[in-house]
């Protein structure tokens, strides 16, 4: 109810220019979609979109994996490195989006002073208010929250590793390294499935932490689709342009979803 | 022949040397990997860190030294500021409202959905359910729009009601899903004998299911309470007065308000996570299953 009959309307706003207020609208076809080709914007949300879902794909799943093989049956000190390393998880974005501005700031951040005391002061710079950077560091402060959680899936996942066989590969003389990537990293591919997927998800859904730190700006440099849907639909009040790119959002994500649904499947029949 | 012998001996000992080395390097090595992940740890704290000193260093001492060191003497003076000025314990009491009833009603509807797909399942029951799971996917912008003018037209705009509607309605797939993961582990036989026994369905599931899924419950409970506590989008979008505004809005409205007001804000920001730092801390053990069990919600 919530959510199937507003999915249904949103497709059909996409196809109005409706404003917000009052009832009248009309109907205008494909004219939303036509203008999405030539929309600067919209094309600039998208790429920033496409570059949020690569490090996604890429920056929690790697230093979430090594973190967890890390810390993966080391004794009692290791557990408590884990709540601490788990402790993001339970931050709201934002809470994490604020402090991460203050990392950021120009004067008195933390990586500029960082940046200063090694002598590399040429790098200093108001990482957020410029248009090069501050999409990076949005994804960055996001990508501080994602690892955690990558982390706490891969050591579930790595509990089910049987520790048999990756002693019998190290016996048989694969070192650390090679018994990892040949042996644990293909029996966590359920694990590694589910990180993926989700962190694909949530950088699709990403919307608090941008607000908080950028709104999207400075000039729509870090705007991605959820962002232009937000300042289509609610600030410049063009809820049928913006029903449009909720529909493109969507689309996007049903795709994720079905590659999700496949892998599950294959893995289902591996397994079974 | 001495030669010969005198070669032994000193392959024995290098052997010797190595059966000692092995487990000395292995120390090591888990030494630098210690040492390695302290630093680590540290790296990775430090955002947590400085908002907890920033809340206890006054503004005057922020303004002189910035707020990435220690402060020089810790007070609480921004918390009650927060609370004072900052309408902290207005926004918590409003963000309580919603979070509550939310998680509780989304568990309900869990386990009623869960407990029929699992234990009653009926025509179409498994597509149903292939249905529900995939609502954990969709982007809630993609929803916004019609809901916002449903709510507008009920003239519910500005109330806390369109949020805890909208998270029990998002709740539920998560919920859905862990209990009938659950329900489906509990032998079949078991409902029989109760039916036998003359137990109708409600009370088979109250009397016995329930209790039995009490650590499931706490999953769902952590889990839920968690996310929409620490929602903004939604508060974002259907209200707007100071006195319907959730901790996370209230949070985030702070920063365009005094901008160089940090001392406040993080305290607020404390506020605003202790809730839910208390059930990390609590419940770890439930909310990390949580995680893993039903993993595909942000």
């Amino acid at each position: 109810m919530v959510v199937v009959y507003p999915l249904v309307s949103s497709f059909y706003y996409s196809f109005t220019d409706w404003n917000g207020f009052g009832e009248q609208y009309n109907f205008i076809g494909f004219d939303n979609f036509e203008r999405m080709k030539t929309d600067r914007l919209f094309r600039n949300a998208i790429e920033n979109t496409i570059l949020w879902t690569v490090a996604a794909v890429v920056v929690p799943t790697s230093i979430g994996l090594l973190i967890a093989l890390a810390l993966h049956e080391r004794g009692i000190l290791a557990r408590l490195y884990k709540s601490l390393f788990y402790l993001p998880i339970c931050l709201s974005l934002v809470v994490i989006g604020q402090v991460w501005i203050w990392i950021y700031q120009p004067g008195f951040g933390l990586i500029n002073i960082m940046l200063e005391k090694v002598g590399l002061s040429q790098y200093t710079r108001a990482f957020l208010a410029d248009p090069d950077t501050a999409l990076q560091s949005v994804i960055a402060a996001w990508s501080w929250q994602q690892i955690a959680l990558a982390m706490v899936i891969f050591l579930a996942g790595l509990t089910s590793v049987p520790k048999e066989l990756t002693e019998a590969a190290e016996i048989d003389g694969a070192g650390y390294w090679r018994t990892v990537r040949h042996v644990v990293v293909p029996l966590l591919r359920p694990a590694s499935v589910v990180v993926i997927a989700l962190s694909v998800i949530n950088s699709l859904k990403s919307f608090d932490i941008l607000y908080m730190m950028t709104r999207g700006g400075p000039f729509h440099s870090s705007d991605n689709l959820a962002m232009m849907m937000y300042n289509e639909s609610f600030q410049k009040y063009r809820m049928g342009y913006g029903s449009a790119v909720a529909v493109v959002l969507f689309m996007i994500t049903l795709v994720v979803i079905i590659v999700y649904f496949r892998q599950q499947r294959g893995l289902e029949q591996l397994y079974d | 022949m001495t030669e010969a012998t005198h070669s032994i001996s000193m392959k024995a000992s290098a052997a010797d040397a190595t059966a000692h080395r092995v487990p000395l390097s292995a120390r090591l090595k888990t030494l630098a990997l210690y040492v390695l992940l302290t630093v680590l740890l540290i790296l990775y704290s430090l955002p947590s860190l400085g908002v907890v000193l920033t809340s206890l260093k006054s503004n005057a001492e922020i303004g002189r030294e910035g707020i990435w060191n220690m402060p020089d003497t810790a007070s609480l003076q921004n918390f009650r500021d927060a609370w004072e000025t900052g309408n902290a314990g207005k926004y918590l009491a409003n963000s309580l409202k919603v979070t509550l009833p939310a998680t509780a009603i989304s568990i309900v509807f869990g386990v009623l959905t869960g407990y029929t797909l699992a234990k009653l399942p009926f025509r179409g029951s498994e597509s149903l359910f292939i249905f529900l799971v995939a609502g954990l996917f969709i982007p809630p912008q993609v929803v916004m729009i019609p809901l916002f003018r449903m709510f507008n037209r009920a003239g519910l705009y500005d109330t806390l009601w369109p949020l805890i509607i909208v998270h029990i309605g998002f709740g539920i797939p998560i919920c859905t899903l862990v209990m009938k993961n659950f329900f489906a582990t509990i032998p079949t036989a078991i409902r029989e004998a109760a039916i036998i026994d003359g137990a109708n369905e409600l009370r088979v599931l109250l009397r016995v299911m329930l209790p039995l899924s009490l650590p499931s419950l706490a999953v769902l409970a952590t889990l839920q309470f968690t996310w929409i506590w620490n929602d903004f989008l939604w508060p974002v979008i259907f209200t707007r007065s100071d006195d319907v505004r959730t901790v996370m809005f209230g949070l985030a409205s702070l920063r365009g308000q005094y901008s160089v007001a940090y001392g406040t804000q993080s305290a607020m920001a404390v506020y605003a996570s202790i809730p839910t730092l208390l059930i990390f801390i609590f419940f770890q053990k439930y909310f990390i299953r949580g995680l893993t069990l039903g993993s595909v919600k942000g």
